[in-house]
């Protein structure tokens, strides 16, 4: 079931298209990654979704309902955390939770408030103002926040950011045991392509205000053609295979005693044959699967080319 | 509300604001009117003018101020957007902002009126009932020009943040506050006649100097008062949702 969806959304400050007539749906328990170069329209996105942007067009509807017409109703359901807002500074963890906690309609507030404190591992700083705290304890607190109301969707933009890696990987399991327990639906977006690959269900990729790609992580993973082969040779062996990958117009590097050549997945075959011909052992040899932040760069790529 | 009572009872500055200038206002106004006690026959009566105005005008820009630095407070925080990404109504946060000035404004007014009583045995109650109208008069005109302020720093944002201490000014010396209108130039009395607190501080005096208060130029006040709030409140919505189309993260 959709419970949310976005039809011919579109924002224009003044001619500039941010976001260009994007559709999507997101579905109850799926996690939707908006991933895309800085500027492509994500934010723009995301603050449309809050009602905090009015869109020039477009329509959004939460469980079926008109965001715009049931304002108050649907944001009693959603909540949000970004690394471009804050709380008070100068108020306590607690006193930002609790002041917090009273913008929503919570049965058993106190309960509610022990929960996230612990859920977030908040105990030992809660009599702390913002100010005090260091960035990482910060975004916890952020995320705190946005699971106070035990939110139906939440919308979560970098999430992650500032996290050491072991808060991280607690807070994306958090994420992932919300969905499981609870069918919690999420918007994530993030620059860290190895967490959107382990969080997302699906991922939309959004440029210059368009969805360009709208599949599973693996699937848009797919559609990379291209690896990275490296292996460690003897350096006496290396003029012929410099002058291999030059003929072949391989991309071709050296670091720490390893030869790293890009080429397409088909060719790796070519590459192997052309090594055994030549009577060149390698060792240590490993292949880089194609991952997202292929996908990113592939995109990124064609958008420069296209602008110049 | 919550989150600016918290701020209230560990903000220093905050504290400063309530009571020190009302403080440090009703000593300098004091020693003022004392001095005049000295030249003048009347001098009770004029003690009694300055303290009063200086207690009342209080009123009006603490009103006016906590609406103001209730929204600046928020872009200073960068908070303004976790507040509406909940189910918290544009109405709900005008009204609490208003509560709160009416707190703080109560508040400050009770100080006032114990400083002055301790140090110049002039006691504002001495207003008896009228004191309730001239004080709900005055938070009134507080209001409408909070949210005038507030529309204006919505649009423009922090940078024309000092009209938050700025702007209630403009209208004091047409509120003739420590003296009648009649010494001020013709020209400026029909401006003052546009000014509510013109005519609750003009009715102060009349109370104080004849025993009387003539509650039609109060009804006036109170017309004009209405007026200005539903402009203000017009003004303010609408910056709001001017603000909502350029994005409410990027007002600071």
């Amino acid at each position: 079931m959709d419970i949310l969806e976005v039809k011919n959304l579109t924002k224009k400050f003044d001619k500039f298209a941010a976001v260009d007539n994007i559709s999507f749906s997101l579905k109850e328990g799926e996690i939707l990654g908006l991933l895309g170069p800085n500027g492509a329209g994500k934010t723009t996105t995301i603050q449309m979704l809050l009602g905090v942007l009015t869109p020039t067009k477009g329509t959004i509807a939460y469980f079926g309902k008109e965001l715009h017409e049931n304002r108050e109703e649907i944001l009693e359901k959603i909540n949000f955390s970004s690394t471009y807002t804050n709380l008070p500074w100068n108020l306590t963890v607690k006193e930002n939770l609790t002041f917090i906690s009273y913008l929503y309609d919570i049965k058993e507030r106190s309960d509610r408030i022990q929960e996230v404190i612990d859920n977030f591992r908040l105990k030992e700083i809660l009599d702390q103002p913002l100010r005090e705290l260091s960035s990482g304890q910060i975004t916890r607190i952020n995320l705190a926040k946005a699971f106070i109301n035990d939110p139906k969707i939440l919308l979560l933009d970098e999430p992650t950011a500032s996290l050491d890696p072991e808060i991280a990987k607690f807070i994306r399991d958090f994420i992932l045991k919300q969905r499981d327990e609870k069918k919690t639906s999420i918007v994530f977006t993030s620059h860290n392509m190895t967490e959107v690959e382990e969080v997302c269900d699906r991922i939309l990729f959004i440029n210059n205000g368009k969805i360009v790609a709208d599949d599973t992580p693996d699937n848009l993973m797919k559609t990379i053609d291209e690896t990275t082969v490296n292996l460690v040779i003897d350096k006496n062996n290396e003029k012929p295979l410099l002058d291999y990958t030059k003929h072949k117009n391989w991309e071709i590097k050296y670091e720490d005693r390893q030869y790293s050549i890009h080429l397409k997945e088909k060719e790796i075959a070519e590459l192997l044959t052309f090594l055994s011909s030549k009577n060149i052992p390698y060792h240590e040899i490993s292949i880089d699967k194609p991952g997202l932040e292929d996908y990113f760069l592939k995109i990124a790529r064609k958008n420069k080319f296209r602008e110049a | 509300m919550l989150r600016h009572l918290y701020l209230l009872r560990r903000s220093y500055d905050k504290m400063v604001d309530s009571f020190y200038w009302i403080t440090l206002d009703l000593i300098i106004w004091g020693i003022t009117g004392l001095y005049f006690q000295q030249l003048t026959a009347d001098s009770k009566q004029i003690i009694f003018m300055i303290i009063s105005g200086v207690i009342l005008w209080n009123i009006t820009y603490r009103a006016q101020s906590d609406i103001s630095l209730g929204l600046i407070e928020e872009l200073w925080n960068w908070n303004l957007i976790n507040l509406f990404v909940s189910p918290l109504t544009f109405i709900e946060w005008v009204v609490a902002l208003v509560t709160l000035g009416v707190v703080k404004s109560i508040m400050s007014f009770l100080f006032g009126a114990l400083v002055a009583f301790i140090l110049y045995k002039v006691g504002i109650f001495f207003l008896s009932i009228h004191l309730l109208t001239f004080i709900i008069l005055l938070l009134m005109t507080g209001w409408w020009l909070g949210f005038t302020v507030s529309a204006i720093v919505l649009r423009y944002g922090t940078r024309v943040q000092t009209l938050a201490w700025t702007l209630v000014w403009l209208i004091s010396p047409l509120s003739a506050i420590y003296y009648p209108l009649s010494i001020l130039p013709v020209w400026v009395q029909k401006i003052a006649i546009f000014v509510p607190t013109s005519y609750v501080f003009e009715q102060g005096r009349n109370l104080l100097y004849n025993g009387v208060v003539d509650y039609n130029k109060l009804l006036i006040s109170f017309g004009l008062n209405i007026l200005y709030l539903i402009a203000s409140i017009f003004f303010l919505r609408n910056s709001f949702d001017s603000v909502l189309k350029k994005g409410l993260v990027k007002v600071f």
